[in-house]
């Protein structure tokens, strides 16, 4: 079968349910929706005085991730619904190659669009600062930019990983979204080292000028949430191609 | 053309077996009536055929090939499996589209199947606001998108409305004449009597017959005739004589255990003129009951009104 075809239709898949195509742009509002207020009402004062300034652009990632995660969940669940995956997979038999598709169409829109998040929070953010404000010339800064998009889109990935796997976007995000605000957010800093090789935290990572103290390092940090996605990406792929429809 | 063939086909589910040894060929040519109680293992075949469920042991192919080897498989096969698998957010056209793209099927063809299934109205309306006689058209729209030499549809008449049936019967039967392999579950027999060239008859995931509808009627139906005459007395003495049993039945007598060739020369020789004389055939539902009698697993199911729902 035509690659470049099954390829095309899974795009069409996403971009016709309004649920996957609205989580998809909700990666970029929600995330703007939190930045504006954030950055508006905060005095100069708060800004990059502690702290790391490249980090101090990127206070809405938290809500960012949450949507990235929804992404990658409802662009797979919608598989699980009435027997959905019983028309798609008879329209495309080849598991591996249906799998392959529909998991690069997310990652290809959770990237595009987490890439137009990351510089426009970043931008956004900045030009509300005022005077305190850093450029995209800042060290660090066009890393993060960049980085944030990586990860966002890692995390899409991630969650339609063990969307496949469990088979239903309300158990991920159950699992899921519980576990960024609680675990890493709420509790995060006093949980010791460990904590920075989960998904979310270690691509944080790459957000910051300098590495906090017992980090693991932008790319490394990077690394480390790919390896997640993939794991979760390889459970999926083995779901599908061993269960029955 | 291409025909479906299951060779000692079997699906287990824990300890039950679902499909149990299943070898028959679905021919081309002509409609075949896929029937059996609940729970016969009719919907899981069909996965199975599809590439869908796994076989616990045996094959299932067509024109020769497992389906997962098609190369864009919905140009070999269209299938109906469940109605309601259509995702409610998309519009009809979408459902379409994307099936359509994916097997390289030209755009036009999305716009022809709705022409055909009388979708072109609606096609732009989201599949949550279709009735379920809408949702099975749309079901057969992408049946027929790539324009297949196969067909296999799980309860195609399932919510239509009395048009929409004779529709889908006219519908198919041309996609026969045309040298099709069409394989029809349904659960209303008389519709299926009416359909089906010839049948296949599951009961526990075993085949129970795989036969021409018109020889499992017959074979399947006490011999009876019914006749009029002007001389009813005469008659019904004669054959009281003769053993046969007779009722009246508005203004005719139905002779049980005889056809009408017997009847008839029972008359001729006592010289009873006869208005009317016919063989009367059981239909395909009673012939259906006789032979699965004792193999219906939900046996309060069986016999229930033939607007029951059927499994999914």
């Amino acid at each position: 079968m035509s690659v470049t075809a099954v390829l095309r239709s899974e795009w069409i898949k996403i971009r016709s349910v309004r649920a996957s195509f609205g989580s998809l742009l909700a990666i970029l509002v929600v995330t703007l929706l939190f930045t504006l207020p954030l950055y508006a009402t905060e005095g100069q004062a708060e800004a990059g005085s502690d702290g790391d300034v490249v980090f101090g652009a990127f206070q809405a990632i938290y809500f960012a991730q949450i949507a990235a995660i929804a992404f990658g969940a409802v662009a797979v669940s919608s598989e699980y619904a009435n027997g959905a995956l019983r028309v798609s997979l008879s329209a495309v038999p080849n598991r591996s190659l249906f799998y392959g598709a529909r998991t690069t169409v997310v990652a290809a829109a959770a990237l595009l669009v987490g890439l137009v998040t990351a510089f426009t929070t970043f931008l956004v953010g900045q030009a509300l600062l005022g005077e305190d404000a850093i450029g995209l010339g800042e060290p660090g800064a066009l890393r993060a930019c960049v980085g944030a998009g990586i990860h966002l889109a890692l995390l899409a990935l991630f969650a339609a990983g063990l969307t496949f796997l469990l088979r239903s976007a309300v158990l991920v995000l159950g699992l899921l979204v519980p576990f960024i605000l609680i675990v890493s957010f709420v509790i995060g800093d006093a949980a010791g080292k460990a904590v920075e090789f989960l998904p979310d935290r270690a691509g944080q990572q790459v957000l910051y000028q300098q590495t906090p103290a017992g980090g693991i390092g932008p790319w490394p940090g990077l690394a480390v949430t790919a390896l997640w996605a993939a794991a979760a990406l390889l459970a999926g792929l083995w779901a599908v191609r061993r269960r029955d429809a | 053309m291409s025909s479906i063939d299951l060779e000692d086909l079997t699906k287990e589910y824990g300890s039950t077996r679902a499909v149990d040894r299943l070898t028959c060929t679905v021919e081309p040519g002509r409609v075949t009536g896929f029937l059996g109680p609940n729970g016969a293992g009719k919907s899981t075949t069909m996965r199975l055929v599809l590439g869908l469920d796994h076989p616990t042991s045996g094959t299932a192919t067509i024109g020769g090939r497992p389906y997962a080897t098609l190369r864009e498989p919905l140009r070999t096969v269209g299938a109906l499996l469940d109605a309601q698998a259509a995702h409610g957010s998309r519009t009809a056209r979408d459902h379409l589209r994307f099936l359509a793209v994916s097997n390289r099927i030209p755009a036009r063809r999305v716009d022809e199947v709705l022409e055909e299934t009388g979708l072109a109205a609606v096609a732009r309306r989201r599949i949550r606001t279709f009735s379920l006689g809408m949702r099975q058209r749309l079901g057969i729209a992408a049946a027929l998108l790539g324009d297949p030499p196969v067909l296999i549809l799980d309860e195609p008449v399932n919510g239509l409305d009395p048009e929409g049936i004779v529709w889908i019967r006219d519908l198919l039967r041309r996609l026969a004449r045309e040298g099709r392999t069409v394989l029809v579950s349904s659960h209303l027999m008389n519709e299926t009597a009416v359909l089906a060239d010839h049948l296949v008859v599951l009961g526990r995931g075993r085949l129970l017959a795989d036969v021409p509808t018109q020889d499992f009627i017959e074979q399947h139906s006490p011999p009876r005739a019914r006749v009029r005459t002007d001389d009813p007395a005469r008659l019904r003495a004669t054959l009281l004589a003769e053993g046969y049993t007779v009722q009246e039945d508005d203004g005719r007598w139905v002779v049980e255990g005889a056809r009408a060739g017997e009847v008839g020369a029972v008359a001729a020789r006592e010289g009873i003129p006869l208005l009317e004389l016919t063989d009367e055939r059981a239909s395909l539902e009673q012939a259906y009951f006789a032979l699965t009698a004792d193999e219906a697993e939900y046996t309060a199911a069986a016999p229930a009104s033939p607007t029951v729902p059927q499994e999914a």
